[in-house]
């Protein structure tokens, strides 16, 4: 045991593993679901329950018990909105971005990062909708022909974000399916019943054919490619829709690589949350080693200060800007009623990831669970302090106004996190949540170019230092 | 093919427009003077806006969560070092002064870009209409107006708004508005579309002091003037020539300190069509 | 045209990539006849970038359907943007534009993207061979640990490609009758 945890401290994963065991750990997990799980389940209809109640409420009353108020028109919804975007950040970086740098050590953990892109965006994608006030007229922003000859405006932040929402969900689906396939066909050998037939139906006829993995390389490395742009665009328009407007505070030329370091960050902090727990619940600490969790640690360390670099950047720029409401905006984010708020938000996200310095918390599950749970704190405090006091207190003093969001509010963001709950629960049970054919992959190299090449100088070394044999090439290939 | 030849035609409009600068396609632009030293702020102008234009009564309490509907609004301010002073009385003798304040009816507003269903438009009048039937209710239009001056139906106000004898007297020429809904200041559009409609079936123009809205026309010191800027007899433009104050720039320079005339920000560039007449102090 | 000798299609499982690679090697050293390289199916499990060198240059299409459909997204995009605006009964007043380029920058960026990864995942499906009825010559070890070879070859021309086989440890020899094209 001992041995053991010196070794997956060392390396990402452990080049002995049987195949035949990645193949059965992985279709465990998919099955038999433990009494925790229903759990997990009901709980999160339950919270799923309260946010539709909330919204049915809403539905029939208006907007009015949300509290929102004349200044105060967007609020919880937009900044949930933005958080659950930045979310949906996690999966394209850790597949698209360490997809094109060859980063072996994404491939076990890339997976969940991906369906956690596309569950997240399928929670963002309800909050534009719930804010509008008519909701039974939200098909007006989808350009389609109509004889009234009436299209949506084009020149809306809003109307791009709805474009830019359908592509990425579009894209992240797209991508999320694609790496799967050769998974779902390994499902599809080993299934019976209603989950053979989904997995025929799913695996498209994979068989692993050399033309097969052909297009597939070709194909998952374009849709990375997409996918990179992609993602970085539509953070940058839900960024627009803040710097596009006038208003003090929001009117910020960086706020689309603050907002797309901002998601990379959140999303990175939710990657180490379910990488604990999944570690924990499928008991996958084989695949979900803690080596890798200290990269990603890492990586979340350096974007957490590109993001309290541009935190800074932007403070800077307007304290010597001479625009005086953004100023003034700024010194009331400090020192305002909303001050506990904003310097909660410069702990949890530019003090806290200090500790992820420390290579013993890196390794440390236990320790990381509530530490990545505090940088999507600061992160949802983030969006929340973008969103309120610049509408609390924007140019014209007579509107000057602080306040709190109402109970409706509450219960639909409360509800957003058990439908994503449920989503994930759901896809855990369904899918596989590691790529069972990327970590065969990932051990393939590991035996072959690092072990046996090793094994094998070593051998040829010891024959020439005896000299049996002297003549042979000790460094072939080098 | 109508998609190409609208698509030619609309693309040369827009080059000739760009040659011979802005403002030339309105047939009107109505515009408003309000005189800051002759306000007393008396909120008749108020009162008259929600009798005018069916406006919803929402109660004290919605009001203090600033939800209320007033189109027509009189700010209170008060100089500087009487803040906080108990004994200050919103009187002008203790330092209070007034703003009316209205939908400016900005000529490039920055809520109409960013309406998603183009609900927000500028109409061929220099108005900045609100289509309440077009409206999602995204309020992405209030959040970037930098006056404040829409109002968002966060209930369905008219279901007690106006118990029953006083729904008799909503005004049958504009709509009650439902949940959901954007509204703010039309310059009382329905006023301006009868006497439009009048003037074309008598085949006449329409004559400088025949609209009135419904503000102006209840102010007991005549502070309010309206009318066609474009109209170059009209009282609004004859005032707007007197003090200085012209479109298309973002600070007002004045030949002589004693002309007053400002309009509100505009520094952002929103153009609006209203000047509040009054010197301004830097302080 | 004459139906020719009657071909079949010979299924090898082999425990190791290693293996399934020295039998095509010697394919193609030893030039049995009526086998070449190009008849060659590999299937495995992972993914094999090395077996290009092997195999030789096979065509690979997903990139041309990837350029079209960018291609098509930037066209139909700024086109229809432009058309949609031109005909808005809604027109923007007081010489602002009616068609605004630079917003629409963005929507057409967007839907360049959108048709990109469409298109590119159509063609991965027509050039993976997706999506289609499949040979039964298969093995479902092949999607745990195992490397099947697919040679087709007439039927005379079998022994040779099964002693080859044998040769490399093969673990399992399948054949089925191809059946009329």
């Amino acid at each position: 045991m001992a041995e053991e945890t010196h070794l997956s401290a060392t390396k990402d994963i452990d080049e002995k593993i049987a195949w035949a065991e990645i193949n059965s750990d992985v279709l465990r997990s998919m099955e038999n679901p433990r009494m925790g799980y229903w759990l997990a389940v009901v709980v999160s209809i339950c919270m799923l329950m309260v946010g539709v109640a909330s919204e049915v409420y809403q539905y029939n009353v208006g907007m009015g018990p949300a509290q929102l108020n004349n200044p105060h028109m967007w609020d919880l919804y937009i900044s949930t909105f933005v958080f659950w975007i930045g979310m949906s950040h996690s999966g394209t970086l850790l597949s698209a971005i360490l997809h094109l740098f060859h980063a072996d050590w994404r491939k076990p953990i890339y997976r969940f990062a991906e369906a956690m892109t596309t569950f997240s965006l399928m929670t963002a994608l309800v909050f534009p909708i719930i804010h509008l006030g008519r909701v039974w007229n939200m098909h007006w922003v989808i350009p389609y022909y109509s004889d009234r000859g009436i299209w949506p405006n084009f020149r809306s932040p809003l109307v791009w974000d709805a474009f830019a929402i359908t592509t990425y969900l579009t894209g992240s689906v797209l991508f999320l399916y694609i790496g799967m396939i050769p998974d779902l066909a390994i499902c599809r050998d080993n299934a019976i019943g209603w989950r053979k037939r989904l997995y025929t139906f799913m695996s498209v006829g994979w068989r692993g054919d050399d033309r097969q993995w052909r297009n597939f390389r070709k194909t998952y490395l374009l849709m990375a490619c997409f996918l990179i742009p992609l993602a970085v665009s539509v953070h940058s328009i839900v960024a627009a829709d803040f710097a596009m407007a006038i208003m003090p505070g929001w009117h910020v030329t960086s706020f689309p690589p603050y907002f797309v370091s901002g998601a990379l960050y959140s999303g990175c902090a939710a990657i180490i949350t379910l990488f604990v727990l999944l570690r924990y619940f499928f008991k996958f600490e084989q695949y979900m080693t803690l080596p890798i969790l200290d990269k990603t640690c890492k990586l979340t360390f350096a974007i957490a200060m590109v993001w309290s670099y541009l935190n800074l950047i932007e403070f800077a720029s307007v304290w010597y800007g001479h625009d005086i409401p953004a100023k003034e905006v700024l010194i009331a984010k400090f020192t305002g009623p909303y001050s506990p708020f904003f310097l909660g938000m410069l702990f949890c996200g530019s003090v806290l990831p200090f500790t992820l310095a420390f290579e013993k918390i890196r390794r440390n599950p236990m320790l990381l669970l509530p530490i990545s749970i505090f940088l999507n704190v600061g992160m949802w405090l983030e969006r929340y302090m973008i969103v309120a006091p610049t509408l609390s207190l924007a140019y014209h003093p007579w509107s000057w106004d602080v306040m709190w969001p109402g109970w409706v509010e509450w219960g639909i963001v409360f509800g957003s996190f058990g439908w994503f709950g449920l989503l994930f629960l759901i896809f855990v049970k369904v899918f596989p949540s590691v790529s069972m054919y990327e970590v065969k992959e990932m051990v393939y190299h590991r035996r072959r170019v690092v072990y046996e090449d090793a094994e094998l100088r070593a051998h040829e070394y010891k024959k020439g230092a005896s000299g049996a044999s002297s003549a042979a090439p000790a460094t072939e290939g080098s | 093919m109508s998609l190409v030849r609208n698509f030619i035609e609309d693309w040369s409009r827009y080059r000739r427009s760009i040659d011979e600068g802005g403002f030339h396609e309105y047939e009107h632009m109505w515009g408003m003077v309000i005189d800051l030293d002759k306000c007393t702020g008396c909120n008749a102008c108020s009162v008259a806006c929600y009798a005018e234009n069916n406006l919803a009564v929402v109660g004290e309490d919605k009001f203090e969560n600033g939800q209320g509907m007033h189109w027509m609004r009189i700010e209170r301010y008060w100089d500087e070092p009487n803040i906080g002073n108990e004994r200050v009385r919103d009187t002008q003798e203790h330092g209070a002064s007034f703003m009316p304040m209205m939908c400016q009816q900005c000529n490039s507003a920055t809520c109409e870009p960013v309406c998603p269903v183009s609900a927000a438009y500028h109409t061929p009048d220099g108005l900045n209409a609100q289509i309440y039937n077009r409206c999602v209710g995204s309020r992405y239009c209030a959040n970037n107006c930098p006056y404040r001056l829409r109002y968002f139906n966060f209930f369905s106000y008219y279901e007690d708004s106006w118990p029953s004898p006083l729904d008799m007297q909503l005004n049958p020429d504009i709509t009650v508005r439902d949940k959901g809904v954007m509204e703010k200041c039309t310059f009382c559009v329905q006023r301006i579309r009868s006497t439009k409609n009048a003037a074309k079936m008598e085949d006449r123009q329409v004559v400088d002091g025949e609209v009135q809205t419904a503000c102006q026309q209840t102010c007991p010191t005549s502070a309010i003037v309206f009318g066609d800027l474009l109209d170059h007899e009209s009282d609004v433009h004859k005032l707007w020539h007197k003090h200085q104050t012209r479109l298309g720039t973002t600070k007002q320079k004045k030949d002589n300190p004693e002309l007053r005339g400002y309009r509100l920000y505009e520094q952002l560039n929103t153009e609006p069509s209203v000047t509040y007449l009054e010197r301004v102090r830097d302080v | 045209m004459a139906r020719k000798t009657p071909k079949k299609r010979l299924l090898g499982l082999f425990g190791d990539f290693e293996q399934a690679i020295k039998v095509i090697i010697d394919i193609r050293q030893y030039e049995i006849p009526g086998v070449s390289v190009d008849n060659i199916t590999i299937k495995s499990p992972i993914e094999h970038p090395e077996i290009e060198e092997i195999l030789g240059d096979r065509p690979c299409h997903v990139s041309k359907f990837t350029l079209s459909g960018a291609l098509f997204g930037l066209i139909f995009g700024a086109f229809f943007l432009a058309a949609a605006q031109a005909n808005f009964l809604i027109q923007p007043q007081g010489g602002k534009p009616v068609i605004t380029i630079t917003s629409n920058l963005v929507l057409i960026y967007e839907m360049l993207i959108l048709f990109g990864m469409l298109a590119t995942f159509v063609g991965f499906l027509f050039g993976a061979g997706l999506m289609r009825k499949r040979s039964t010559l298969d093995d479902e070890m092949i999607s745990l640990d195992q490397v099947g070879i697919v040679i087709e070859v007439e039927d005379e021309n079998i022994d040779p490609v099964r002693q080859l086989f044998e040769k490399h440890h093969v673990l399992e020899i399948r054949d089925r009758e191809l059946k009329d094209q």
